[in-house]
């Protein structure tokens, strides 16, 4: 199945943010939740095998824009020989933009592929997050490939793609974690910080944390030591 | 040209490889590798992440090289710097940064003197290696493809040698693992010259995302500059254990 999103985030009177478009077809619809949120909500199941996504968010300037879903999403596979399904999240930022969706849980035999592609302006913030369970309990890992390009005033700032499951050849044991966690984070600077099987790393005027282990909820704590300041509303009020 | 891929792709050639360990000497102390079982899939893992991001660049670059030598337009310096920043956005631990621009500067210094040429005056300061392999390889009078399987041998060659070192293994074993490796090396070559694009380097391209994300070829969006797909296959692992490592005041290696 093809979906495909579209919300444009634009200031508003009082500075406000309005939100002229918001468009949704296929296995998902959007909900306004905030005065700067919306939520994706997922009307059917899946995604399955060979079902497409795409999310296109502008956030022009002055602008902010949240957004979040409602739920994990577990990407099943078709029957047979399963072709991935695949999310593509396409972002043009002028303003502010805080994507932050539940995990996604890739299922045995399943295999998905997400990108993350933002174009941000001079002065942009973005703050995205990935997390990722391969495999549910008791089940075989599946496939997850995860693609992220963060451009800014036309220079590429972080291009990077992980693979993790079975067959992703970068991700051999002895290190082979069911788990991922990531963000990307433009807009403040951050400094280099090594953790137990998490890293994090400066980008000019930004930063990425990633860290990775078996289960997800240990995962995002060790991340959550090294960014504090995106996981934590009250730091993150306090960083602006 | 066939003996300057050799040259090229000799761990004699004195461009500084040597004193970087690709990440083997952090893995060791680590416990990740110990014998040469671990060993290979260290190297795996490397070919397929940083080896075939080199590759990828290598050939971009000398693809560059090649075309501007047929259409002189001035715009070589500048798809070169963007390459460049191409790797930067490839490459976000400092540590490995720092020993890219290292190992490239190294090569330039070498290859300016071995394969003079004048494009080498194109390349921006401190380049990242695998541009500087791109750009030393059309200096030599080598092809894209030549650039690719260089940078994806040495990717794994660099480690393999100082593993040998440090753990004190058997040349012949160590020797046996990286050739076991050779289709390897050839199909993430192959790729990376698949994944630069048959439109010209200083062209645009065309295509959209959803060629990325579904697996056969590289190139997005409409318009894209080129590099913009160029492989970026990334090993998180290989960023800690780099980070770890340049704090240490014990290392032999310098990344």
């Amino acid at each position: 199945m093809r979906t495909l999103v579209e919300v444009v985030a634009r200031p508003g009177p009082g500075g406000r943010t309005v939100l002229p478009v918001v468009r949704a077809s296929g296995q998902l619809a959007v909900r306004r939740t905030g005065p700067t949120t919306v939520h994706l909500v997922a009307t059917a199941f899946g995604p399955l095998g060979g079902d497409d996504a795409e999310i296109r968010l502008v956030v022009e300037e002055g602008a902010r824009l949240s957004v979040r879903t409602v739920a994990a999403a577990v990407v099943l596979p078709a029957r047979g020989e399963s072709p991935a399904s695949v999310q593509r999240v396409l972002a043009e930022v002028a303003g502010e933009l805080d994507l932050q969706p539940e995990p996604t849980v890739v299922t045995a035999g399943a295999q998905h592929r997400a990108l993350l592609h933002a174009v941000l302006a001079d002065g942009a913030r973005l703050t995205a997050t990935e997390q990722v369970q391969l495999g549910r309990t008791g089940e075989e890992p599946g496939r997850w490939t995860g693609t992220t390009r963060v451009e800014r005033a036309g220079l590429p700032v972080l291009h990077t793609t992980v693979g993790l499951g079975p067959g992703a050849p970068a991700w051999l044991p002895p290190v082979a974690p069911r788990a991922y966690a990531s963000t990307v984070h433009l807009g403040a600077a951050g400094t280099r910080e090594v953790g137990d099987d998490a890293v994090r790393l400066p980008l000019v005027d930004g930063w990425v944390a990633t860290a990775w282990g078996d289960r997800l909820i240990p995962t995002l704590t060790r991340l959550a030591a090294l960014d504090r300041v995106t996981h934590d509303p009250a730091l993150l009020e306090d960083a602006r | 040209m066939t003996a300057a891929l050799l040259a090229l792709a000799d761990s004699r050639l004195p461009a500084g490889g040597h004193t970087h360990s690709g990440g083997v000497e952090q893995a060791i102390a680590a416990g990740i590798v110990g014998d040469p079982r671990s060993l290979e899939g260290f190297l795996r893992r490397r070919l397929e992440t940083s080896g075939a991001v080199a590759g990828g660049l290598a050939a971009a670059a000398c693809r560059a090289v090649t075309e501007a030598e047929a259409v002189p337009d001035g715009g070589l310096a500048r798809v070169l710097v963007a390459l460049d920043a191409e790797a930067d956005a490839r490459t976000p631990s400092p540590a490995l940064r720092a020993a890219a621009r290292q190992q490239g500067r190294g090569l330039v210094r070498v290859g300016r003197r071995a394969w003079p040429h004048p494009v080498w005056d194109a390349l921006p300061g401190h380049p990242h290696h695998p541009v500087a392999l791109g750009v030393a390889a059309a200096a030599g009078d080598l092809t894209a493809r030549d650039a690719a399987a260089a940078a994806a041998y040495l990717a794994i060659t660099g480690p393999a040698t100082a593993a040998q070192r440090l753990l004190a293994m058997d040349p012949i074993t160590v020797a046996t693992v990286t050739a076991r490796l050779g289709p390897d090396v050839d199909a993430v070559a192959a790729d990376a010259l698949a994944r630069t694009g048959q439109g010209g380097a200083t062209a645009t391209v065309s295509g959209d995302h959803r060629t990325e994300v579904t697996g056969a070829v590289s190139w997005a969006p409409a318009g894209a500059a080129v590099g913009t797909w160029l492989p970026a296959d990334t090993d998180p692992l290989m960023d800690l254990l780099a980070e770890v490592h340049t704090a240490r005041g014990d290392r032999y290696f310098a990344s």
